[in-house]
């Protein structure tokens, strides 16, 4: 196990303050305002045991939510919401693959116990966020470390935010009025820590660090993967892959999957609905402009030939 | 309820009341407070009186009304 050398440094297990760069020792990563951050979430090292869940409502101070049981799988949680910024997916999947192959998870156990799937979901922190887009007060903006966060101070609750996700991230509480979503643990990059469900996470599957950094290690798993035969392994939201479509660019926080990405509940094209609004008004403009034309032409017929018309 | 304000992120808080029971709150959308004013509580540790309803779904309460127990002028944020 690499264990960084400045971890010698603090050899006790209460500290009366915090580590500097505390995210060097966790996550390798020195956290600096400027550069980009994101999360690279593996997928085929998830094993849904719903730390970074905790850890996130534990760290925000979220209220419990969908209390009950929801009758899909071991997933209670449901969905992202505007008190649930972490959700594990699980799919639970037969062994035939519309991609064609052997999924990495494929073994001979019987049906409903094999080829399971667990994702964390999370905000994608997109490039090119249409939340932000849509957003008509400026609550969301980018911060310093190119993520995406909802000022609750100026948020109106309008919820312009909440469609023009393409990934339905952001929700509009109920109890406050106000849009939420994942801020990237934003408080905690101010002060030089890794997020809080990248940190809880056992297994590694969710990776903070410089984006950079994040694209170059995936694109070295997923080659390692097509290397041991899952060749259906693939990055969702990485430059020029699927989810980085309709000119998204990248997304910061993006994932290695083995099956479609609407097996996961992901678009498997995403678009930034702003691109839709020059097509809209032009079409919108010209139908009235064709309408305007028909009823001029119509009333500048003399009145004989609009009644043989008829 | 009656209490301490010991966590706030956002408009979430967390009262600590007389017996040492935690509670969680969300700022009512008709509350008579800002997010903004809630920080400054909490470094305080001021004493504070919360008007509150279930919230709806929620394991959590929405605070409608909070007020100082024990009144003194307020530190300007990050003071």
């Amino acid at each position: 196990m690499n264990v960084h050398p400045r971890a010698r440094d603090y050899p006790q297990s209460s500290l009366g303050e915090m580590i500097p760069d505390e995210s060097e020792l966790t996550a390798g990563v020195v956290i600096e305002p400027g550069k980009q951050y994101g999360f690279f979430t593996d997928t085929t090292v998830c094993i849904g045991c719903k730390a970074c869940e905790v850890a996130c409502k534990e760290w925000n101070n979220l209220p419990a939510d969908n209390v009950g049981l929801t009758g899909h799988s071991y997933d209670n949680t449901g969905a992202l919401s505007a008190n649930t910024w972490r959700h594990v997916n699980f799919i639970e999947e037969s062994s035939s693959k519309p991609l064609g192959g052997k999924s990495v998870r494929d073994n001979s156990q019987n049906a409903f116990q094999s080829g399971w799937l667990m994702m964390s979901d999370v905000c994608k922190h997109c490039h090119h966020a249409p939340c932000m887009e849509a957003c008509p007060t400026g609550a969301l903006f980018k911060t310093e470390f190119d993520t995406v966060v909802v000022q609750q101070d100026i948020c109106n609750g309008c919820g312009y935010c909440v469609p023009a996700c393409p990934f339905g991230v952001v929700e509009v509480s109920k109890a406050d009025g106000k849009a939420h979503k994942c801020t990237l643990c934003y408080d905690r990059l101010k002060g030089g820590l890794e997020p809080a469900c990248s940190k809880s996470c056992p297994t590694d599957s969710i990776q903070f660090g410089e984006l950079s950094d994040l694209q170059a290690r995936a694109k070295k798993r997923v080659a390692e993967l097509h290397d041991r035969g899952v060749h259906t392994a693939y990055t969702y939201g990485a430059p020029d892959s699927p989810g980085a479509t309709g000119d998204m660019q990248y997304l910061n926080a993006f994932f290695l999957l083995t099956d479609r990405p609407e097996a996961y509940n992901l678009p498997a094209a995403p678009t930034r609905p702003s691109n839709r609004i020059a097509p809209a008004l032009t079409a919108g403009l010209a139908t009235l402009a064709g309408l305007a034309v028909a009823a001029i032409a119509l009333l500048a017929m003399p009145g004989e030939e609009r009644r043989r018309g008829r | 309820m009656e209490g301490t304000i010991t966590i706030v992120q956002e408009g979430r808080f967390q009262l600590s009341d007389e017996r040492g029971v935690s509670h969680q709150f969300v700022l009512g959308r008709t509350a008579l407070a800002e997010t903004e004013q809630l920080r400054p509580l909490q470094s305080r540790q001021a004493r504070v009186r919360v008007k509150y309803t279930d919230a709806l779904g929620l394991i959590s309460l929405v605070a409608h009304r909070i007020e100082l127990l024990d009144p003194e002028p307020l530190e300007p944020v990050g003071a």
